[in-house]
């Protein structure tokens, strides 16, 4: 529906022009039983040819709010996160700016073209080459062939498919493929793009280079809205951020604010971070799987709790667990991430560590002479297992702080070092020791 | 670096329904086509080269089946296991003529329905035009109907029959027996889509369908069946293509236009029908 644009926004910061899209108290609702959510499906079709749709409030027999009163607003060059468990209504909010289904009551007003990263490689025909495949998937996404020709070698340099251009999609690779279809996404020019989860394709280099382009578009004012269970992703690129539970929104606010509070509501919003530890809530029996993690810090050499950690210094790491049985081959492993690539994994299987529990409580502490990484927000992910694949229980987001007390600068990794002044003649000698 | 300003499109989404602004709708329906040719025509391409790249008989399918009917028949006819009346034309040019135009006809409502089927996994994810779809189904039958023509045309020749000069006219006709049967198949791909009934029922019936219709016997001049048959809608498009190409004059003007107003009346309301339910399905069918 075509409304002339309101005037009545004069408490924004920037021009309304600049607004690309706007959700305006959105609300969808869904029917949990497939046979009445297709009846409904024909009664909707039956009213709105009747002329007789518009906003409804209530629910029929078995239906849900998938969405309830959403209200959002993306300027140019803005980029918004989305954040919610699974079923929180984050796809189906995506869907209704795409235009794909229409919402049940309020309003979403888009300015430009949407590109969906949603699907990708949507309509590709593996019988058919890459070529063809190119042409008619981005002739989906909007293009003219006009466009899309003078497109095409960008597409296929950035996909990095090379020869196989003219191969069938379906002697591709899965992360072939998967590139092709990025390639084809990205190459549309959009006003907003809408990023599902889409970001876990293809090798770490590729990756790199999908958030290195999506970059150059931000640049180019190109707005996002990115759906991602990956909380790093969202940090670095989002400045503001909107937490759906369950279709209804919790919080929108700057990421930050929303990251801590996703988080801590990701430990079932019984966990508690102070001053650096983290206290799991005793698990129910029913949840357990015979080993609880129970508390989650980093102290220093003289057993203090630390609330951040500085570059180069000795610190341990402290898991606090309790076992219901006994287990005799458990190994804990650990992953440290910053913006979405692991910067450090260490774990039992690399040190060929293994633990015999016995039922009780128990704390194993990892020492970490010269702890390397540089300065910045990290979160750390502890899982323990019973042999290889067993998972017993995990934290998977413990978010710390790395500072540095001027002892590395300027790059990825802080060195431990001594130094040493050697004279030859008389006899001298100088130890900068750098680690305490 | 900022992208140029340009003047951007907007849209906006709301409940209410579309039908309550019909100006605005009909542009949009006019817009949605405009920009759909590009892409129907990129669908269309698509489809053909996959269809028969992956066939070694390729064009063949496209002739077998009236010639192997208009065979069965004739064998039948001959033996007086079947009583045909006479036929202006010899009977087994008779039947693969009248056959490829029922196919056509058929393949428009059947069509449309795995159309939408196919394009299922792709429109409940990317929002564009719906109308490609139903023209890029369009130019399948019209491209299957370009490949039979070459079995009508070694029909004609073959066996020595007159050409009418209203052949030229013959398009026209064939045409509205297009628009027809797309018609149907708008009105039942969005509910199809939804209810598996529709497919299945779709087969029954338009093997029943198939003896109401002056195809392999001529058309009866008496009789209930003889009314039957006259008010099926498909008779008066379908008999004015094969006037038109050998007999010169139509001989049943009146159905023949009436029916033809229905049929593109029919077509702009199934578009109507299409347009306005497809976000009903898309939401129903992925939810």
């Amino acid at each position: 529906m075509m409304i002339s644009t309101p005037e009545n926004q004069i408490a924004d910061p920037s021009p309304e022009e600049d607004v690309v899209l706007s959700v305006e108290g959105v609300s969808k609702k869904f029917c949990r039983s497939l046979k009445r959510s297709l009846f409904y499906g024909v009664q909707d079709i039956a009213s709105e040819l009747l002329g007789l749709r518009q906003q409804n409030n209530t629910l029929r027999t078995r239906e849900f709010w998938a969405l309830k009163d959403v209200s959002l607003k993306l300027r140019r060059g803005e980029a918004l996160g989305l954040v919610g468990a699974n079923g929180s209504g984050k796809t189906t909010l995506l869907r209704i700016i795409s235009g794909l289904i229409r919402p049940d009551t309020g309003s979403v007003r888009i300015r430009g073209r949407v590109a969906p990263l949603i699907a990708l490689g949507a309509g590709f025909n593996p019988i058919l080459t890459g070529r063809e495949n190119i042409f008619a998937n981005m002739s989906i996404l909007g293009l003219s062939t006009k466009e899309i020709k003078a497109r095409f070698d960008s597409v296929v340099e950035f996909a990095e498919i090379g020869d196989a251009i003219d191969s069938p999609v379906h002697s591709y690779s899965s992360g072939m493929a998967a590139r092709l279809g990025f390639a084809c996404a990205i190459h549309t020019n959009p006003e907003i793009l809408l990023i599902d989860e889409v970001l876990a394709v293809g090798d770490i280099q590729f990756l790199a280079k999908c958030h290195r382009r999506l970059h150059e578009l931000r640049e180019q004012g190109i707005a996002f809205v990115l759906v991602s269970h990956n909380p790093q992703a969202i940090l670095s690129m989002c400045q503001q951020s909107l937490y759906l539970q369950k279709g209804n929104v919790v919080a929108y606010s700057d990421t930050e604010t929303i990251m801590n509070q996703y988080e801590e509501d990701l430990f079932l919003g019984a966990a508690q971070k102070v001053s650096g530890l983290l206290r799991m809530p005793d698990k129910p029996a029913s949840e357990s799987l015979g080993l609880d993690i129970t508390s989650l810090c980093f102290k220093d050499t003289n057993n203090q709790i630390l609330e951040e950690l500085i570059s180069g210094e000795t610190v341990q790491l402290c898991i606090g667990f309790t076992s219901h049985k006994l287990l005799d081959d458990v190994n804990v492993r650990i992953s440290i991430i910053k913006e979405g690539q692991t910067v450090l994994y260490f774990g039992g299987s690399n040190d060929k560590l293994t633990f015999y529990i016995p039922p009780g409580h128990h704390e194993v502490k990892v020492l970490l002479p010269n702890f390397g990484l540089s300065p910045g927000v990290y979160i750390m992910r502890v899982d323990i297992r019973n042999s290889a694949l067993f998972i017993l229980d995990i934290v998977e987001a413990f978010r710390f702080v790395v500072r540095t007390n001027g002892r590395m600068s300027k790059c990825l990794f802080c060195q431990p070092r001594s130094w040493e002044l050697a004279t030859y003649g008389k006899t001298a000698k100088e130890d900068v020791n750098a680690s305490p | 670096m900022q992208k140029p300003r340009q003047p951007l499109h907007e849209v906006i989404y709301t409940p209410e329904s579309y039908l309550r602004h019909p100006i605005r709708l009909f542009k949009e329906m006019g817009r949605d086509l405009l920009a759909a040719r590009e892409l129907a025509w990129r669908l269309l391409v698509r489809d053909i080269s996959a269809q028969y790249r992956q066939s070694f008989l390729g064009f063949f399918w496209a002739f077998v089946p009236p010639i192997v009917t208009a065979l069965g028949l004739t064998l039948a006819n001959n033996a007086k296991i079947l009583n045909i009346g006479e036929t202006d034309l010899p009977y087994p040019a008779y039947v693969m003529f009248s056959m490829a135009l029922w196919q056509t006809f058929a393949e428009a409502v059947s069509g449309q329905i795995q159309a939408v089927s196919l394009a299922k996994p792709m429109m409940v994810r990317i929002n564009f035009p719906r109308e490609a779809i139903i023209l890029s189904q369009l130019g399948q039958v019209f491209f299957n109907f370009a490949i039979k023509l070459i079995l009508i045309v070694s029909l004609f020749l073959w066996f020595k029959m007159p050409i009418a000069w209203t052949v030229i006219l013959a398009p026209v006709a064939l045409i509205h027996l297009v628009m027809l049967g797309t018609c149907i198949g708008l009105f039942l791909a969005p509910i199809a889509a939804l209810y598996e009934d529709i497919s299945k029922g779709l087969t029954l019936g338009l093997g029943f369908w198939l003896f109401l219709t002056p195809v392999i016997y001529p058309v009866p001049q008496e009789g209930a069946f003889a009314t039957l048959v006259r008010l099926n809608p498909v008779t008066p498009l379908l008999v004015a293509v094969r006037d038109l190409a050998t007999m010169g004059h139509l001989s049943d003007p009146k159905g023949f236009w009436w029916m033809s107003a229905i049929a593109m009346l029919g077509l702009l309301v199934g578009w109507l029908f299409y347009r306005i339910a497809m976000p009903f399905v898309v939401e129903r069918v992925s939810a």
